[in-house]
């Protein structure tokens, strides 16, 4: 069974984010965010998912430990809102308020296709809630996806199994959160 | 995916286990409180005791069904008429936030009598994920305070119990269906009551006005959905407004309160998409609302805002 943990960073939705990997037979919890690195390598993970969070954590200071799993580790991690904000900032990207933030329903345009997105069509709903956003891709990452008021939906890192989202694949109304849990576990497994 | 037959034979060892006296449940009648109830009876059956409290803020003819629910399960149960004490403790209190505190406070202090008559020690609560995740506390920010999480006293001498604190609506009306239980398909109603669907004070008056409209709402759209002209939607009711505005009876001027529907659609209140109520049917809720209600209101207006940027109850 795939082990892959949600790192809590104080959001609404990170609940659901451990229902869907649940649901999906993925052997999950919640962890703190200042839970250190080698307590999750002695827990044997494959994956990490990285919750959003009420604070502006994408604009400035630190996201529990967040930080040091983009550093040291080798397994894929999925960044969703403030998780994405913080791991682009981590690797040399902007984050800023946006100028039109979005809440609820969007549609999201796939601009590269990825395994992420696999089974997603180049449109489709997706739901959000965000005051901030990256501005700046980091030098090491690529564009996946973007929305009309949102350029920056989804990147992906060029080497490693990380990804950032904005929108939130997890809550029951984007159309196909559950498929891109699905791809991501399925990235997990490899 | 979850598996509510596992999950019952579960929490029934579990409880067994945990609760080693007397143990009082907070009972609402709501698929929530009744579920747990159910899973408690059959643990430790007579030594579990069901409190319903009428806060004053309950649906149109609600303690009649929710004492029928209780002898459908075959609780040992109290019914307690605490409508004055409510009311009073409410009275010039406006903030949301206020509201929700006291009505958490007074249901634990009305607990606290009964388990200290009756030499109870556990307090048993419905709370499910969306009441903890949306009181806040540490790193999350409170959206609203739940009344059995948020609007629970920092000192309480009842050892608190929730065997549904992980489980979405969605899963508990599962579990519900698998127990048989009458209420898997009903509606949330919050536990504050009434007193949220009322913006401002929630005065008696207001409140009879509100538990009108919210029973003329609930007729209509279920009336709907039986006839197919619509799909049931997760929650349903009316909110009062606390504006007048100018409206024309009978060729004479009238002045009244502003009444909302709100209809929602979802599946574990965490993200929610207003329903799309056909027009013939949301014009017979108006009409119904302002006949009714006359002297009262003489203005309708239908919600169309999504969870997020705005929640399910108004406040």
């Amino acid at each position: 069974m795939v082990k892959i943990f949600v790192v809590d960073n104080g959001g609404q939705w990170t609940h659901r984010e451990w229902r869907r990997l649940r649901d999906l037979d993925v052997d999950t919890k919640i962890v703190a965010n200042i839970t250190p690195f080698d307590d999750l390598i002695n827990e044997n993970i494959d994956g990490l998912v990285l919750s959003g969070g009420a604070p502006r954590i994408g604009l400035e200071g630190d996201l529990g430990n967040c930080g040091e799993y983009l550093k040291k580790a080798n397994f894929p991690i999925l960044g969703i809102c403030a998780g994405h904000q913080f791991m682009a900032r981590f690797f040399g990207g902007e984050v800023k308020p946006s100028k039109l933030p979005e809440f609820g329903k969007i549609e999201l345009t796939i601009l590269k296709e990825n395994e992420l997105f696999s089974k997603v069509p180049e449109k489709s709903i997706v739901w959000e809630s965000h005051n901030d956003e990256v501005e700046k891709i980091p030098d090491n990452f690529y564009l996946l996806a973007d929305s009309e008021n949102c350029k920056i939906q989804a990147i992906k890192h060029e080497d490693k199994p990380f990804y950032g989202l904005q929108f939130h694949p997890e809550v029951e109304h984007t159309e196909y959160g559950e498929q891109i849990f699905k791809n991501f576990v399925k990235i997990c497994e490899k | 995916m979850f598996n509510s037959d596992k999950f019952i034979k579960e929490s029934i060892e579990k409880l067994n286990k945990v609760i080693t006296g007397k143990a009082l449940i907070a009972f609402s009648g709501g698929v929530d409180s009744t579920v747990c109830a159910a899973l408690v009876n059959k643990a430790i059956g007579d030594r579990l005791i069901a409190v319903h409290v009428d806060t004053g803020y309950m649906r149109k003819n609600e303690s009649e069904t929710v004492k029928k629910l209780m002898e459908e399960i075959g609780l040992n149960y109290r019914f307690i008429d605490a409508s004055k004490e409510f009311f009073s403790k409410l009275k010039n209190v406006e903030d949301p936030e206020k509201k929700r505190k006291i009505i958490g406070e007074k249901f634990i202090r009305i607990f606290e009598k009964v388990a200290e008559n009756e030499k109870i020690e556990y307090l048993l609560q419905g709370t499910i994920a969306p009441d903890w995740i949306e009181s806040g506390g540490e790193l999350r920010d409170t959206i609203k305070s739940h009344h059995n999480v948020g609007g629970l006293p920092e000192v309480m001498k009842l050892k608190l119990v929730e065997p549904l604190r992980d489980l979405y609506k969605d899963e508990v009306r599962k579990v519900a269906r698998t127990l048989n239980l009458s209420v898997s398909e009903r509606q949330p109603f919050p536990g504050p009551g009434l007193a949220i669907r009322i913006i401002g004070e929630a005065t008696p008056e207001r409140t009879e006005i509100v538990r009108e409209a919210c029973y003329i709402v609930e007729k209509e759209i279920e009336e709907a959905v039986e006839k197919k002209q619509m799909d049931m939607p997760w929650q349903y009711f009316a909110v009062l407004l606390p504006v007048k505005s100018v409206g024309v009876h009978g060729d004479r001027r009238a002045y009244g309160y502003v009444i909302a529907v709100r209809a929602v659609h979802s599946i574990d209140a965490m993200t929610c998409a207003f329903s799309k109520i056909p027009n013939e049917v949301i014009d017979r809720i108006s009409t119904q609302i302002t006949n009714t209600l006359k002297d009262k209101v003489n203005r309708v207006v239908y919600d169309i805002t999504n969870k997020p940027p705005s929640t399910v109850e108004w406040e």
